[in-house]
């Protein structure tokens, strides 16, 4: 058995590797097919004050001379072996310019991502054993959660937390307090998906047999949520919490915009309006690695969580 | 009345505005064991689940009286009923592959029953739990006690759950159909241990059941239930031997096991060697000498692997069916009679063996010749509830298989779908009805006419009725030899119900493990079994009297003791 799970890890592992080159070479063909040379253009443009020996330099270093493949196989090259190239803008090393956004954002969207477990698990809870009225109620929030846009969420947290009561200041952003409604603006749509997976889990679970044999041997209902419901509740949220993680990435752009947090969010949006290929090609590659490395994590998990999922196979077979 | 361990007084339940169960009573004395039988919406398992106080928060409301020792149950707070759970009140659900939890292992599971008992080590819990899996006659229980419950078939889980509901040493187990989702003569096995354990532990029992055959074999009392009030009520031997009310009475008419000879006659009416019964051509044509075979299966052959292994589904079995004679392939799950179907109806390629339909080949011909020869093979599904397109209305279901192979103009595929309805008995109105407004009876008559509406020569018929109340089954049951007798049909009865093989088939082949153990003429192989596989399955039939149960379980002691080994 540790043989075959062995093999399914190699197998996803290499099929993640795939999708990231995949990833890479369509990102790289999209700003290629954009309109306008994007690098000439940035480079050409006067403000820069490049010497016609430096536009040559860089001109041969991303083989802007060259047929489109050939480019793409350089770059390639390049990034398998961990160099990220420059910035055009401001002719830093890529990697130093994400280097110094990243940990903010990790840090926003680690924070968020508890929240929006917590959160999550909390509303499921309530929806389950909060008396009638209540769990109704409380069953309506993640649709509520959903339809409020992330920036509303944001300015009215600042609205109250750092103008009426003080509670953080907007002009250090990367306060710990800030930091934390930061990411309660980007946990409250987040956990909204997470929290509708789990309410409808656990209504399966509660209502299954084992549920009720379990009952009827006196086990209490905070008992049989603990030891038996929440396990395999979580396992359908294991797929939703990698999928969550995507979007965190995306919906940090627009948080750390409010907040005025430095993060990779700035970066990409400087990159964007300033056509820095280089920044955009790596920005999104990191995007990529990220998220199907959080994917590949729920993917191995899901057969040590759940004692069944090896089996599925080799069962479905023996069925006929 | 004061030796009642369990006294259900006027109880009656409702869900929301609609009242189940009306005003029922009964009575259960110490160490005594009794049985709620009806069929489905006759409230009995309401009735289990609210002297189990399982009922839905909210949902369900119960009034009248549920005593157990003289408490009323109904009336104590939760908190004070929860001491009672597992220590005075077991439970024994349905279906043991789903009542423990997936994701947990047995051991962990147990736990929680043997905490019950008031021991804290978990040592001296593991040694109880093992004993109480050895008990039950589960021969390895530390390879059980650390497996998960896909891990084991559903007679080991079934020993489980009685393990755990046996272990705090309860005063009253509720059982709630404990073996209707089991292989027959396992079934009968975790009876025979069930009855055994309340006698030596002196555990009152509360069996709900569909079954009555069952409940008169293995119970003291009966209360037999139609549309949540009580019908009639004593002890089993009285209410089985002479039934007082009409319920009771067509309930006992419809039990297979007690009627062998019930389709007999109307079969033996249509017979080739009878001719003299048969009034038009078509018969009369059957009935000639040159008809032979309509299915023959020689040597098949069928391996699929499964996790590097090669599981040999089929191994050479051969069976044959005579023009206008009814088939049974009988075995249990694994036994290798729904591949065998399969490979019948081209559904799986054999990997040896030759198949002839109607004295056809299918080996060497074209897929489209093939398919043509299977037209004259219809198959009629087990599980109406599922083998019917529930966004479909009836007569597009029905029209289905005519469209499939254009047979005809558009009225005349209309005229076919009303004649097929009119053959099963359900009326025209019917037609334009979803499969959700039917009940499972006129589910089943749907998917017959289904399978009927391109004339087929030959029905195959995957346990009809398994999912069905006996005295719908019945009726099924009438229907399909009225079908026979007047269409001259050939069935391959699929089941593993050998009462119900016994009333409906000629011939029979019992199958274990992809082999054909033994075959013959019905009467032979019932009256004479050679295979001692055969005469587990015929064993299992129940009795229905409770002195036979009890004789036969001491004297096969020896023999539960090697089967489960």
């Amino acid at each position: 058995m540790t043989g075959d799970y062995r093999r399914f890890a190699l197998t996803r592992a290499g099929q993640a590797i795939v999708v990231v080159l995949l990833a890479y070479v369509f990102t790289f063909l999209i700003i290629s097919v954009l309109p306008g040379d994007a690098i000439t253009n940035t480079l050409r443009d006067p403000q820069h004050g490049l010497s016609e020996e430096e536009i040559q330099r860089i001109v041969a270093f991303y083989g802007l001379d060259q047929p489109v493949v050939v480019q793409l196989l350089l770059s390639l090259g390049r990034f398998l072996t961990g160099e990220l190239g420059f910035s055009l803008q401001s002719n830093l090393p890529v990697s130093q310019l994400v280097g110094d956004a990243l940990p903010s954002t990790l840090t926003l969207a680690t924070t968020a991502l508890l929240i929006a477990i917590i959160l999550a698990v909390a509303i499921a809870y309530g929806a389950q054993y909060l008396p009638g009225k209540w769990a109704a109620i409380v069953r309506s929030i993640p649709s509520f959660f959903l339809s409020v846009p992330n920036f509303v969420i944001g300015l009215v947290l600042i609205e109250f937390f750092a103008f009426r009561l003080h509670s953080f200041t907007t002009t250090d952003p990367n306060s710990p307090v800030a930091t934390l409604f930061a990411a309660i603006t980007l946990a409250i749509p987040v956990s909204a998906p997470l929290a509708e997976v789990l309410i409808a889990s656990l209504d399966h679970e509660s209502r299954q047999e084992y549920a009720v044999v379990a009952r009827s041997r006196g086990l209490t209902e905070a008992r049989l949520f603990a030891k038996h419901l929440v396990k395999p509740s979580a396992l359908p949220s294991v797929a939703m919490v990698a999928l969550i993680v995507g979007e965190l990435l995306g919906g940090s752009v627009i948080t750390e915009t409010i907040f005025g947090r430095d993060g990779i969010g700035t970066v990409v949006q400087k990159a964007v309006t300033g056509e820095d290929q280089p920044v955009l090609q790596a920005i999104v590659s990191l995007s990529a690695v990220i998220f199907v490395a959080v994917n590949l994590v729920a993917d191995l998990a899901s057969p040590l969580l759940d004692p069944r999922v090896k089996l599925r196979e080799s069962k479905l077979k023996e069925k006929v | 009345m004061s030796a009642d361990l369990l006294t259900v007084e006027s109880l009656s339940i409702a869900y929301g505005p609609t009242a189940v169960v009306h005003d029922v009573s009964f009575s259960v004395a110490k160490g005594e064991s009794l049985a709620l039988i009806g069929e489905s919406g006759s409230g009995k398992s309401t009735i289990a689940k609210a002297v189990l106080r399982l009922l839905p928060h909210g949902e369900a409301t119960a009034a009248g009286r549920v005593a157990l020792n003289g408490r009323d149950i109904l009336a104590l707070p939760e908190k004070q009923f929860r001491s009672l759970r597992g220590r005075e009140l077991g439970f024994i659900p349905q279906d043991p592959a789903s009542a423990l939890n997936p994701v947990r292992t047995i051991g962990a599971q147990a736990q929680e029953a043997a905490a019950l008992l008031g021991e804290t080590d978990p040592s001296v819990r593991r040694g109880r739990i093992l004993d109480v899996l050895e008990q039950v006659g589960l021969p390895d229980p530390v390879r059980v006690y650390d497996s998960y419950p896909h891990q084991l078939s559903g007679g080991m889980l079934q020993r489980v759950l009685i393990a755990l509901t046996v272990l705090p040493r309860p005063s009253l187990i509720v059982a709630d159909e404990p073996t209707s989702a089991l292989d027959v003569t396992v079934q009968k096995l975790i009876l025979d241990m069930l009855t055994e354990l309340r006698r030596d532990l002196d555990i009152s029992l509360l069996l709900i059941t569909h079954d009555l055959a069952i409940a008169a074999e293995r119970a003291d009392q009966l209360v037999v239930l139609k549309d949540g009030t009580v019908q009639e009520s004593g002890p089993s031997r009285d209410v089985f031997a002479v039934p007082r009310t009409d319920y009771a009475r067509s309930l006992q008419a419809d039990v297979p096991a007690l009627h062998p000879d019930r389709y007999r006659d109307q079969r033996t009416a249509f017979r080739p060697v009878d001719p003299v019964h048969d009034g038009d051509s078509r018969t009369g044509d059957v009935s000639s000498p040159s008809a032979g075979l309509q299915i023959d299966v020689r040597e098949v052959t069928k391996r699929f692997s499964a996790g590097g292994k090669d599981v040999l589904a089929c191994d050479g079995v051969s069976f044959s069916v005579e023009r206008g004679r009814t088939h049974a392939l009988v075995g249990e799950s694994g036994s290798g009679k729904t591949t065998a179907v399969r490979l019948l109806l081209g559904l799986e390629q054999p990997d040896g063996g030759q198949i002839a339909v109607a004295g056809q080949s299918t080996s060497g011909r074209s897929r489209a010749e093939v398919r043509d020869i299977r037209r004259h093979l219809q198959l009629v599904y087990q599980n109406p509830f599922t083998s019917l397109d529930p966004t479909w209305r009836v007569s597009r279901i029905i029209r289905e298989p005519l469209d499939q192979f254009g047979v005809g103009t558009k009225p005349e595929r209309a005229q076919r779908v009303r004649e097929a309805l009119e053959a099963v008995g359900l009326p025209s109105d019917v037609a334009s009805r979803r499969p959700a407004h039917l009940s499972g009876g006129q589910r089943q008559r749907v998917a017959i006419a289904r399978a009927l509406v391109v004339r087929p020569d030959v029905v195959v018929l995957d346990e009809p009725t398994s999912a069905l109340d006996v005295s719908v089954q019945a009726g099924i049951l009438e229907l399909l030899s009225k079908l026979q007798r007047e269409l001259g049909l050939t069935y391959l009865f699929v089941s593993h119900d050998l009462a119900l093989v016994r009333q409906v088939a000629d011939t029979v082949s019992v199958l274990r493990k992809g082999q054909v153990v033994e075959d013959g003429a019905v009467e032979d192989i019932f009256s004479r079994p050679q295979h001692p596989y055969t005469r587990a399955l015929l064993d299992s039939i129940p009795l229905a009297t409770p002195a036979a149960a009890l004789d036969r379980i001491a004297t096969e002691d020896k023999l539960l003791a090697k089967s489960t080994a």
